[in-house]
């Protein structure tokens, strides 16, 4: 075990999996949050986000975990991560008050020598301005936290990047040690570049999407299918095997928003020309909609009694999260109209909606309904068999955007089958 | 785009329909009759707007608990002067709407407030008007929007046809005549641009709608679908009493498109339905 004790502070998504990481590579970790009732749950082993590997790691490595709401308890540490999660509204833009007001908590608790390195999503320019610790021991470090992968992604990142006062000078020894543990590339860099890398990396991913949404639904209306021409693209060295190209109903989650959000903010302060950033965020708008339109267009506008079964809340597979979630923005839009859903995680309470109907069940949700939308790509949808949907449904319409079922054998079970960048797949009819 | 301040619809106490004389007017003052629905119908007989003393006047027809509905323009604004007029109509109507204010407010707008190249257009889409019809609307619309202190829904309906239309535009309407009278219809080269084309009686329902509803924000009006000109032409041909030939001429002008996504209208009115073209097409020639 090293000898170096590594804090977090905040202990919402992006805290709890770092210091559970922290821990698994052999680091004494304390863990710290400002909300007692949070610090009493999360020792009683009841975690408040959901994914992957994390409840099991976290009771694994449990004894060199400590979890407390006492800031002097950061005092042992020689690294000190600041990872809250930094909430955005409903523009997309950072609350930076919080973590503001966190730090400013934490920093006189630290010791004379510890490093405090801001892990959250902060914009340009916040980690200079900050007025403690002195700058030699601040530091900004990109996190690349994915939903629903967040632990994988902890525990083998691709590499760090460190925002410093002075990129020339070395690391302090305990953080060096630290980003050692990982075994990956380390950049350092000037804050600001560091933060806008950060901010650089999504809008990257958003671009592909962007660009990835865009043909698949072109792919809708020529007769393509965008399945296919994925793979040649990912064969292409300039593209890449793991370029983003798999569509999907806009942006959600709130992360890559809150990054479109930044640049569009910024650019306008600064006289950038940024509209192809402005054209990512309306694409996404767009894109959230396609639910319903395929809805409107396949069943509604001809059956104002229709049964609507919902499966996944979520934003999508393996979280709780429903920031910017297309299911519940279908589902808003469905008021005139009786709704089944289904989540394995999230309530229907959730679900913006008069008459929404909790199920306990996949199958439950399809019961009776006569179309039903697979809004998020819970595994546990794969085994869906469309025979069996076919059995208990009213009529005939699936809207499967993330092709979590094989169309082509819900169309020969007797349903229409709809997903993103293909034409719509027409049942096969019996004679 | 489009709130409803009621969320489930309720009859305004009285609609002021100022306009009520011209095709899209007394088509939402018929539509009203149709639901129930009170209103006073204005024409320029009752108040001219570009008279003088005509803001005093047209505020002394409306009550602080009607709506009203603004349709009046000389449309289409071809001509600067044609602005001009329609601009100083929209400024009597601030000027009255000032001084009785009313519990909602609908204006009937166009689509011509939209860039050209905007595709497909949605009530986000940047209003950047090519001609002087657009510019007028969009003019009225700011002077509505920094002036009326009422709820403000603005209806931007695309292309409008149906039996009672006074224009002679390139499309359904100047088609059915031709048709009528037996003449070819002359297409811009084959008649490839597609356009989103509207029935009267939709933009009627979907007023009310808005008036029910006393919805705040912005609509279009538009069905989602467009077709290429020379399948309305076709469409309208399979209608006329006898054959007349749909001919094409050689192209002046490069190929634009305008389609509308419609999901702002889903969302607001989940279960209206607009009339398909060859529907509409149907009941404006046995409205002919």
């Amino acid at each position: 075990m090293s000898a170096h004790v590594v804090g977090f502070v905040g202990l919402t998504h992006l805290g709890l999996v770092s210091a559970v990481a922290a821990a698994v590579k052999g680091f004494r970790v304390v863990a710290f949050d400002s909300d007692p009732a949070r610090v009493v749950a999360i020792e009683a082993g009841l975690l408040p986000v959901v994914e992957p590997d994390l409840d099991r790691l976290f009771r694994e490595h449990r004894p060199r975990l400590g979890v407390t709401a006492d800031p002097s308890a950061l005092r042992v540490c020689s690294v000190v991560y600041v990872a809250s999660d930094v909430p955005t509204n409903d523009d997309g833009v950072s609350e930076l008050r919080g973590i503001t007001e966190l730090i400013d908590r934490v920093a006189p608790a630290l010791n004379e020598t510890a490093a405090l390195v801001v892990l959250c999503q902060v914009p340009p320019g916040f980690t200079r301005g900050l007025s403690a610790p002195p700058a030699a021991r601040r530091f900004y470090q990109v996190e690349t936290l994915v939903f629903g992968r967040a632990v994988e992604r902890a525990l083998h990142p691709e590499r760090f990047i460190v925002g410093c006062a002075d990129p020339d000078a070395p690391l302090p020894g305990a953080y060096r040690a630290i980003l050692d543990a990982f075994a990956c590339p380390v950049l350092p860099m000037r804050y600001e570049s560091a933060e806008l890398a950060k901010i650089a990396i999504n809008c990257c991913l958003v671009a592909s999407v962007s660009i990835t949404n865009s043909l698949a639904e072109l792919s809708e209306r020529v007769g393509a299918d965008w399945a296919e021409i994925a793979p040649a693209l990912r064969l292409d060295r300039r593209i890449g095997a793991h370029a983003y190209l798999t569509p999907g109903l806009g942006l959600a989650g709130g992360n890559l928003e809150r990054d479109l959000a930044t640049v569009l903010r910024l650019a306008a302060e600064q006289g950038v020309e940024a509209g192809v950033v402005a054209a990512f965020v309306r694409n996404s708008q767009h894109r959230r909609d396609w639910a319903l339109r395929m809805l409107h267009a396949e069943l509604l506008d001809n059956k104002p009694d229709a049964v609507v079964g919902v499966l996944g809340l979520a934003y999508k597979e393996d979280t709780h999260s429903t920031k910017n979630s297309p299911a519940l923005s279908l589902i808003a839009g469905l008021t005139p109209w009786r709704v089944q859903v289904y989540d394995p995680v999230v309530p229907a309470s959730t679900a913006r909606h008069p008459a929404v109907v909790g199920c306990d069940s996949a199958l439950a949700a399809a019961h009776g309904a006569d179309a039903l939308a697979i809004m998020t790509p819970w595994a546990e949808f794969r085994e869906l068999k469309p025979a069996d949907l076919a059995g208990v449904m009213r009529g005939r319409t699936v809207l499967d955007p993330f092709r979590v079922l094989d169309g082509r054998v819900v169309a020969a079970a007797g349903l229409d089958y709809a997903t993103l960048g293909a034409p719509v797949l027409r049942a096969r009819r019996r004679a | 785009m489009l709130e409803h301040l009621n969320p489930r619809p309720a009859r305004p106490s009285r609609v002021v329909v100022l306009g009520a004389g011209g095709f899209v007017g007394s088509a939402i003052a018929r539509r009203l009759a149709t639901d129930g629905i009170a209103s006073l119908p204005v024409t320029r007989k009752e108040c001219d707007l570009l008279a003088p003393g005509a803001a005093s006047r047209l505020g002394g027809l409306i009550r602080a608990t009607d709506s009203v509905v603004l349709v009046s323009a000389i449309a289409p604004a071809r001509a600067a002067a044609d602005v001009t007029a329609n601009v100083r109509m929209g400024e009597v109507v601030c000027q009255a709407l000032g001084n009785v204010s009313p519990a909602h407010v609908v204006y009937v707008s166009s689509d011509a407030v939209y860039a050209d190249d905007a595709n497909p257009v949605t009530e986000q889409s940047c209003c950047h008007p090519s001609s002087l019809h657009g510019v007028m609307h969009l003019a009225r619309e700011v002077m509505l929007r920094t002036s009326v202190k009422a709820p403000l829904a603005i209806l931007r309906p695309t292309l409008i046809y149906g039996a009672g239309d006074p224009h002679n535009g390139y499309g359904p309407n100047r088609f059915r005549r031709l048709a009528a009278k037996g003449e070819p219809i002359t297409l811009f080269g084959n008649g490839e641009e597609q356009r989103d084309h509207v029935f009267i009686d939709d933009v009627a329902a979907l007023a009310a709608l808005v008036l029910t509803h006393r919805s705040q924000g912005i609509v279009n009006v538009a069905t989602g679908t467009s077709h290429s000109f020379r399948t309305v032409a076709e469409k309208v041909v399979a209608l006329a009493p006898r054959p007349v030939p749909v001919q094409g001429t050689a192209r002046k002008t490069p190929i634009t498109h305008r389609h509308f996504d419609v999901t702002t209208t889903l969302k607001a009115f989940g279960t209206f339905r607009y009339t398909p073209l060859a529907l509409g097409l149907e009941r404006a020639a046995a409205e002919t």
